[in-house]
């Protein structure tokens, strides 16, 4: 049974409008990404779902049940806001118990889930200080620990590691990652950061413009992305795409010639691609530095240590990024040869959407 | 959060908007009213449209009572507001002495007119008073300040400018510490004096506050009634009689509730007309200076 | 913090002003510690001794001042406690629910503030006539209930309190009203704290309402039986006797700017424009 369902959900603020016409299912125990620029509408489709904004058309179900005309307490959904909002009144112990008494939950069993909830998130030492005596990845614990106690049906988690440094943020990913194994109920995570969703999610929802762009697991979402704003959202440097003719000719596989007349030969079928303007998209590992290849000139390069990013530009122009060994001698102002790897090579249409290498 | 229209906000407000319905908003309009209507005691009254208002515009007391109201406003507000300046800028510091200071100079504000008036009246008495006393000791006749005519709006404001300097005081003071530093590191770095700095940044800078104050204690001391009524009775004959005292005497003790509530509402618009003025004076001189 | 040290001259101009401050509440003093005959005429007398504490003592054998004290009491704290009260409940309201006419409620409460009392004072007059709510207990605390600055006040500051703690508690399942009381109004403390002692401080020493509207002298409130002490002067005990009759009316008050003085500070602080 699917744990979550959305039909339809459309949303507008006063005339601007934010969600147009998003449907989605669930299945239980996913941990699902919503992944998207600011202005994508992923956090008023959060809030939708937990119930703080109300959609003007559409239905959310929750396991079976209808839960939009719900209010948020009765919803079996819990969430971890941003900025925590951990009442500073109270001491831990009391904000892990305020939603479990207002749900009159017997003092033992309340009890109960704060030791357990506790033990797991290793807070027990905090459980009598103030919010305000605690440190950030403290109160984020404490955070989770206030949505854990509730035994929801679903967890929503609002850019859980945006206000942490980068340290923290690895140690808080794994943190997640554990998580998700313990509790038996779907997560879904609110980010604009790519690297937290693809590392952390089942399955990926990019968001943008107000409407769902491509639901997959991660890979899929990388390997295979739906339409140019997924391509250059995801992965990071974006993916080189490049304005490109398709060679007249016979064979299973479309060629094409960039604009520097550099020959493509991709893996993509020839017959699923339509008439029209057509664009090459190149990852950077898939354009290397090498002894022959296209012609580029250096324009910026970035050492990474494990790798080296060049951003170059073909003979006609247009911009391209490759990558190179760590160790690479590439200086500014370089001509390069660049070698690329067709077929891992994409191809998008006029309107946007991507075509990719058969599956075998 | 857009929540739902819900009409149980309604109830949150509900004790609030009642009693200010009935205690304010009602008693308004009805004011209103009344100014237009002859009535006595009872309530029973009758029509007479504009009647009271042409009186109030020929009535020589009600005529007295206005200027004596504006002259006492006058010899207070710019009084006030520099002392309480003043004061401000010598105590704005963190010292213990200061900290003395700023409590002897606030202490007056807490007590209530009576006791005020209580206190001053034995102060100002020619036979009985401190200054009396202290004038007959160094070989003066003490001044007559609560039965000549000349001293009894003066009396009012001396007495009014000893009670109220607190709040200013502790109006600009704060003001004063929301000055930011580097302006006065600036004006330090660019030589300047201790006076120009003090006239270029520091009142500038209190600018604001300046103006509310001068704002309040304008609207505040128009609207002067217990000095008045407890210190000198309105006398002597009438030299020294507030507009609002005119009022209570009108309408507690002549009982023409209709006439006095054509005075409530002269006064209240005459208020309003100050305050906006000096809002929109001084917003034009905002914009046309600094 | 102010620039640079005083000159001599403004230390002494500092001296003579707390001097001018301070002589009439030393004079008031020294006269209510003397015997009243001895005044009599000769008011010079309370420069120096003997002192007695005589008049002090007639207060409290006087049922009437003491009557006022407690009137005094009972009006300021009732109508404190309902200040806060309502003003809460209202702030909540307009800060954070969302009903029909919330706007234009909200803006005239706010034009409240413009009305000056005696625009309203004769027909609440007349209004609590009708209700046979003249010498009373809530006849002397209504009018003070009625502060749109209160509402004001409470509603900015409840503004300023995020309003996700109202969304995890609504997560958390609790109704509007538990999200009042048990998260919005705890963190209005501070606020509460101001407000209550203004809010006494106004009540405590009103003299216009209490005199109009209590005209049986033992429902006079201290502030309004100090005056009548005064008018009758002439024919009561005596000038000692008066003076430690406003001396008894400023203690109340002392202790209260004392003990509170942070909160009043604060009040300025903040009311203060940038």
């Amino acid at each position: 049974m699917a744990s979550l369902e959305l039909k339809g959900v459309r949303k507008a603020f006063g005339s601007t409008p934010v969600l147009d016409d998003v449907s989605l299912t669930l299945e239980s125990r996913e941990f699902i990404a919503f992944l998207g620029p600011s202005g994508s509408g992923k956090s008023t489709l959060l809030r939708i779902i937990a119930g703080l904004e109300t959609a003007d058309a559409g239905e959310v179900w929750l396991e079976g049940r209808r839960i939009d005309r719900l209010p948020p307490g009765d919803r079996g959904v819990a969430m971890v806001f941003q900025h925590y909002a951990l009442y500073p009144h109270m001491s831990v112990r009391e904000n892990m118990a305020f939603g479990l008494k207002n749900a009159r939950v017997s003092k033992d069993e309340i009890e109960r889930r704060i030791a357990d909830a506790a033990a797991v998130l290793e807070i027990d030492p905090l459980l009598e200080r103030k919010p305000g005596q605690l440190s950030g990845g403290q109160r984020q614990r404490v955070a989770i620990g206030r949505a854990l106690v509730k035994e929801p049906k679903l967890f929503l988690l609002d850019e859980p590691l945006s206000n942490l440094d980068a340290a923290l943020r690895l140690r808080t990913r794994v943190e997640l990652a554990q998580l998700k194994q313990r509790v038996d109920a779907a997560v879904i995570m609110v980010t604009h950061d790519q690297a937290e969703a693809m590392t952390l999610a089942d399955r990926v929802i990019v968001m943008n413009d107000r409407r769902i762009q491509q639901v997959g697991p991660p890979m899929e979402i990388y390997t295979r992305p739906a339409n140019t704003f997924v391509a250059q959202f995801v992965g990071s440097p974006a993916m080189t795409l490049s304005p490109a003719s398709l060679v007249q000719g016979e064979g299973e596989f479309a060629a094409l010639t960039l604009g520097d007349g550099t020959l493509v030969e991709t893996r993509v079928p020839r017959t699923s691609l339509p008439a029209g303007e057509l664009r090459i998209g190149l990852r950077p590992e898939a354009v290397r530095v090498a002894r022959s290849g296209a012609k580029a000139k250096v324009e910026l390069v970035e050492r990474l240590g494990e790798r080296t990013l060049i951003y170059a530009r073909l003979a006609d122009g247009q911009p391209i990024t490759a990558e190179d060994s760590g160790n690479s001698r590439v200086r500014i102002g370089d001509e390069v040869s660049l070698k690329i790897e067709g077929a891992s090579a994409h191809v998008f249409d006029a309107e946007g959407a991507g075509y990719h290498r058969a599956e075998s | 959060m857009s929540g739902t229209r819900d009409w149980r906000g309604l109830l949150f407000v509900a004790p609030f908007v009642l009693l200010y319905g009935l205690i304010l908003v009602f008693p308004l309009l009805r004011g209103l009213w009344l100014s237009l209507n002859q009535v006595d005691l009872f309530g029973a009254g009758h029509f007479v449209g504009a009647a009271n208002y042409a009186r109030l515009a020929r009535d020589p007391i009600f005529a007295a009572s206005l200027m004596n109201t504006f002259e006492v406003t006058l010899m207070i507000v710019p009084v006030l507001t520099v002392l309480a300046l003043a004061l401000a800028l010598a105590l704005n510091r963190a010292t213990k002495g200061a900290a003395i200071f700023r409590g002897i100079f606030f202490s007056s504000a807490v007590l209530s007119v009576t006791i005020v008036t209580l206190i001053w009246r034995f102060v100002l008495a020619p036979d009985a008073g401190l200054l009396g006393d202290l004038w007959t000791a160094l070989g003066w006749t003490p001044l007559p300040f609560l039965s000549d005519a000349h001293l009894a709006l003066p009396a009012l404001a001396l007495t009014t400018v000893w009670w109220s300097m607190g709040f200013p005081m502790l109006l600009f003071l704060a003001g004063l510490q929301q000055v930011p530093e580097d302006m006065y590191e600036a004006a330090a770095l660019d030589n300047a004096s201790r006076w120009t700095t003090l006239w270029r940044i520091t009142v500038p800078a209190l600018r604001r506050t300046i103006v509310l104050v001068v704002m309040l204690q304008t609207a505040a001391q128009l609207q002067m009634f217990g000095q008045s009524q407890l210190l000198t009775a309105g006398g002597p004959s009438g030299a020294s009689r507030t507009a609002v005292l005119f009022l209570f005497e009108t309408a507690f003790a002549q009982w023409q509730l209709g006439y006095a509530s054509a005075a409530a509402e002269v006064l209240f618009l005459i208020i309003l007309a100050v305050t906006v003025t000096q809002y929109w004076a001084t917003g034009r001189a905002t914009a046309q200076g600094k | 913090m102010a620039r640079g040290r005083l000159t001599p001259l403004g230390w002494a101009l500092l001296v003579i002003g707390a001097a001018i401050m301070l002589a009439p509440l030393v004079w008031t003093l020294l006269l209510s510690l003397k015997n009243n005959a001895a005044l009599v005429g000769h008011s010079e007398a309370a420069l120096h001794g003997p002192y007695t504490l005589e008049n002090y003592a007639a207060i409290f054998g006087n049922s009437l001042t003491t009557r006022w004290l407690l009137n005094s009491i009972i009006v300021s704290l009732g109508t404190t406690a309902g200040v806060l009260v309502i003003t809460s409940l209202a702030g909540y309201g307009f800060a954070r629910l969302d009903f029909p006419f919330r706007r234009t409620l909200f803006v005239i409460v706010l034009l409240g503030l413009a009305v000056p009392s005696q625009a309203v004072i004769l027909p609440q007059h007349q209004l609590f006539a009708w209700l046979h709510l003249h010498n009373s207990y809530p006849g002397l605390m209504l009018p003070g209930l009625v502060a749109p600055f209160g509402v004001f006040f409470m509603t900015t500051y409840m503004r300023g309190i995020p309003i996700e703690l109202d969304e995890a508690a609504m997560l958390d399942g609790a109704s509007r009203w538990t999200i009042f009381w048990r998260v919005i109004l705890p963190l209005t403390i501070p606020a509460q704290s101001t407000l209550a002692v203004f809010t006494f401080l106004g009540s405590w020493n009103d003299y216009w309402w209490p005199l109009i509207s209590a005209t049986r002298s033992d429902m006079y409130t201290l502030t309004v039986g100090l005056a009548a002490a005064q008018m009758n002067y002439a024919q009561t005990s005596g000038l000692g006797y008066l003076m430690a009759q406003a001396v008894f009316a400023s203690i109340p008050i002392f202790i209260v700017y004392i003990v509170f003085q942070k909160q009043i500070v604060r009040a300025m602080a903040g009311t203060n424009v940038r």
